[in-house]
């Protein structure tokens, strides 16, 4: 599958930029749990914040395609920079782009391309929430223990579903920092450390009239259609994260020796990196396929549904076999396959659930 | 665990000790590390470093050691890897000069559980480089031996709750006394050791499995996703696989408790399989708990990052797998030969 000249263009200035700028700080941030606030920023000037956004608002109107080549270049360095990016522009951006009201583009979209602001998005399976008709507006209390880019302190998209079996969502904005938000905690999980994922607790939050971008059926297909990007978006970073282990087990292999040769030529090893890199392979080709489709505005939910499927798994099997390939070193955090495989974990279960993904390959098969 | 009796389990009875059978080290293994891995590594080093003084050390140096290991007075450890020799055991590069009644011993060990926390050490060193693994030697360390120091520990993707540090000899001088059994002996005293304590490993990868999946049909119960037919085959598969894992488990320390003289490849499998599903079933409950299986305080992604080093310590996988094909080949040369004969 031959990348566009465009894409192939981003994808050498994002490869200069992440060896160049961001592998050089991705364990300290991963240690320390830190935003990466100055990767962002760069990444900002770089236009990659308003990837998708048309340029009268400031973007750089990209296809899905230039934001799966860019998450995917990304990821490869810093998981967790690029789920930063991935939420910004899929879960927060597009919604708003694609369904929201004039106003609502002009008081988002402007900040939000040049990373000014940065949006985030409460984890659609992990609402806590109870809700409560109040003249106009609707009131929420409760928390969701996922809301990712919370760190940044910006708003945030919110999908809650009104009805049995998502039929029904409320989609808004939650503004943010306002009284009844409250940023709770940084979230202590296995991987996307420096991510800034944390738990929300609502408080008699009231959510305006003005700030929801869609609700009842009409919200149920925003989610669909954000869920399904956001698939594609996370089989980009997943395959990033797959390619940037396998690279490292391959490096190790070739020059670690044991029995008075490189471990590269024994067939165990051998075995374990086909296998590693058929899977990348064929992860790849179910990525772009998926942004393909999406972009020559085809039918693309089975093709994101089997992308984030495989990719996510691939990733976890292949961080699982290159830790295995440096053995005792590749626990140790010296070098950066527990880290992959950390954030390999999260990946694959952000969204729906691994039984809900199958779910919706054979639905979509099935008709 | 020592004042529990725990400790006890690796010592003979007649040095104060429970009876030194593996299927009782598995018991325990298997209980520790269905709460905590890194608890069931620290412990479990203990028989790993206790291993050879029972089996190979002479009577002075058991009455020495042995009742006070028993006690947990005397904490012991395990030291063989070096930087170049992880898999390639026999590649040590640690040596030990004779010079009067002292051997002088220089290296570093490295990824060494438990060190900087013990009192006693069983390690190996080269007394004879041109002889390559019949050159290398066993000695008994103690934590007071001059030139005997600690360099880095480690911060590692799991049993975080056990240490990791280099052990360092810088002309180390340790009486003759000290020595092992016979010179050139130590690596295959260690090997038969490994066979022995291989098992151990095996159990604390099923007590970390059996934990997830305890944790694993909780989540599920309370979600109500009992009747998702997605997770029936999930949890089935998983109580399956633990069964099958805890049988081969339990029949090879049995055999290895009967007295049976070669069981290298049984051993194995009991490490491999074992280690194998707790990697598989770990990485599974993850993904059916989701995103809560990826926060901390679900106790999920503990094991995860537990389970991994399983598959590495005392022998990767890998090497399990040349060691069940060795033994596979071995056997069949045996029966052609036989045939032969005929």
């Amino acid at each position: 599958m031959e990348l566009n000249q465009e894409c192939v263009l981003l994808q050498n200035e994002l490869r200069k930029f992440t060896q160049q700028v961001i592998l050089e700080k991705v364990d300290e941030l991963d240690k320390t749990c830190s935003f990466p606030s100055d990767n962002i920023k760069q990444l900002a000037e770089m236009g990659i914040l308003g990837a998708m956004v048309t340029e009268d608002m400031g973007g750089a109107a990209l296809d899905l395609m230039g934001l799966v080549v860019s998450l995917e270049e990304i990821g490869k360095v810093c998981t967790s920079t690029a789920i930063i990016i991935a939420t910004h522009n899929v879960l927060f951006i597009n919604p708003i782009l694609k369904f929201g009201s004039d106003e609502m583009k002009k008081k988002y979209l402007p900040p939000a391309a040049t990373g000014e602001i940065i949006g985030g998005s409460a984890n659609f399976t992990t609402n806590e929430i109870t809700t409560e008709q109040q003249d106009e507006n609707v009131l929420l209390n409760g928390k969701n223990p996922f809301v990712l880019n919370a760190e940044a302190n910006g708003p945030f998209t919110m999908f809650l579903p009104t009805s049995e079996h998502k039929k029904e969502v409320s989609v808004f904005i939650v503004e943010n920092p306002s009284p009844g938000v409250k940023i709770s905690k940084n979230q202590n999980i296995i991987g996307l450390k420096a991510a800034g994922i944390s738990e929300v607790i609502f408080k008699n939050y009231s959510v305006l009239s003005n700030t929801v971008i869609r609700k009842g059926h009409e919200g149920s297909a925003v989610l669909r259609e954000t869920q399904d990007m956001a698939r594609i978006c996370f089989a980009a970073i997943a395959l990033g994260i797959a390619q940037g282990a396998t690279e490292t087990a391959i490096k190790y292999a070739k020059e670690r020796i044991q029995f008075n040769e490189t471990i590269i030529t024994f067939g165990m090893i051998r075995e374990m990196i086909a296998d590693m890199t058929t899977k990348i392979e064929a992860a790849r080709l179910l990525t772009y396929n998926a942004a393909m489709k999406y972009d020559a505005d085809k039918n693309y939910c089975r093709a994101a549904a089997i992308a984030k499927y495989f990719t996510g798994q691939a990733a976890v099997e292949i961080t699982t076999s290159a830790i295995q390939i440096l053995g005792g070193y590749g626990y140790m955090k010296d070098y950066p396959v527990e880290r992959y495989f950390r954030d390999a974990q999260v990946i694959n279960v952000l969204g729906d659930l691994p039984a809900e993904e199958k779910e919706n390959i054979v639905r979509e098969t099935i008709g | 665990m020592g004042r529990q009796g725990l400790l006890k389990i690796f010592i003979p009875e007649e040095y104060g000790g429970s009876g030194a059978k593996i299927m009782d080290m598995c018991i325990a293994c298997e209980e520790i590390a269905r709460i905590c891995a890194g608890a069931a590594t620290a412990y479990a080093v203990g028989a790993l470093g206790s291993g050879p003084i029972v089996h190979y050390a002479n009577e002075e140096q058991k009455k020495k050691y042995l009742p006070k290991i028993a006690t947990g007075e005397l904490l012991c450890a395990f030291a063989l890897t070096e930087a170049s020799a992880g898999s390639d055991a026999a590649n040590i590069q640690t040596t030990a000069r004779k010079e009067g009644n002292y051997y002088i011993l220089n290296g570093v060990k490295q990824f060494i559980s438990n060190a900087s926390v013990s009192d006693v050490y069983t390690i190996l060193a080269s007394t004879d480089k041109s002889r390559g693994a019949r050159g290398i030697s066993a000695f008994i360390i103690e934590k007071d031996m001059p030139g005997l120091s600690y360099g880095k520990e480690e911060n590692k993707l799991g049993i975080r709750t056990s240490v990791t540090t280099e052990l360092v000899f810088e002309e180390c001088k340790v009486p003759k006394e000290n020595l092992m059994g016979r010179e050139g002996m130590g690596f295959i005293y260690t090997m038969r050791n490994f066979d022995r304590a291989r098992p151990g490993v095996g159990a604390m990868a099923l007590g970390i499995t059996q934990g997830t999946f305890e944790s694993v049909l909780d989540f599920t119960f309370k979600n109500d996703l009992l009747n998702n037919q997605y997770i029936q085959r999930s949890i089935a598969d998983m109580a399956t696989e633990i069964e099958a894992a805890r049988a081969l488990l339990y029949a090879t320390a049995r055999m290895i408790d009967s007295g049976a003289k070669a069981f290298s490849k049984e051993s194995s499998f009991a490490k491999l399989y074992p280690s194998d599903i707790a990697m598989k079933i770990t990485t599974e409950a993850i993904e059916i708990m989701g995103s809560y299986g990826v926060l901390k305080e679900y106790n999920i992604e503990k094991r995860l990052r537990d389970a991994k080093i399983t598959q590495i310590y005392e022998g990767t996988n890998q090497i399990q797998r040349v060691i069940i094909a060795l033994e596979l080949t071995r056997e069949i040369r045996k029966r052609e030969k036989g045939k032969k004969w005929n």
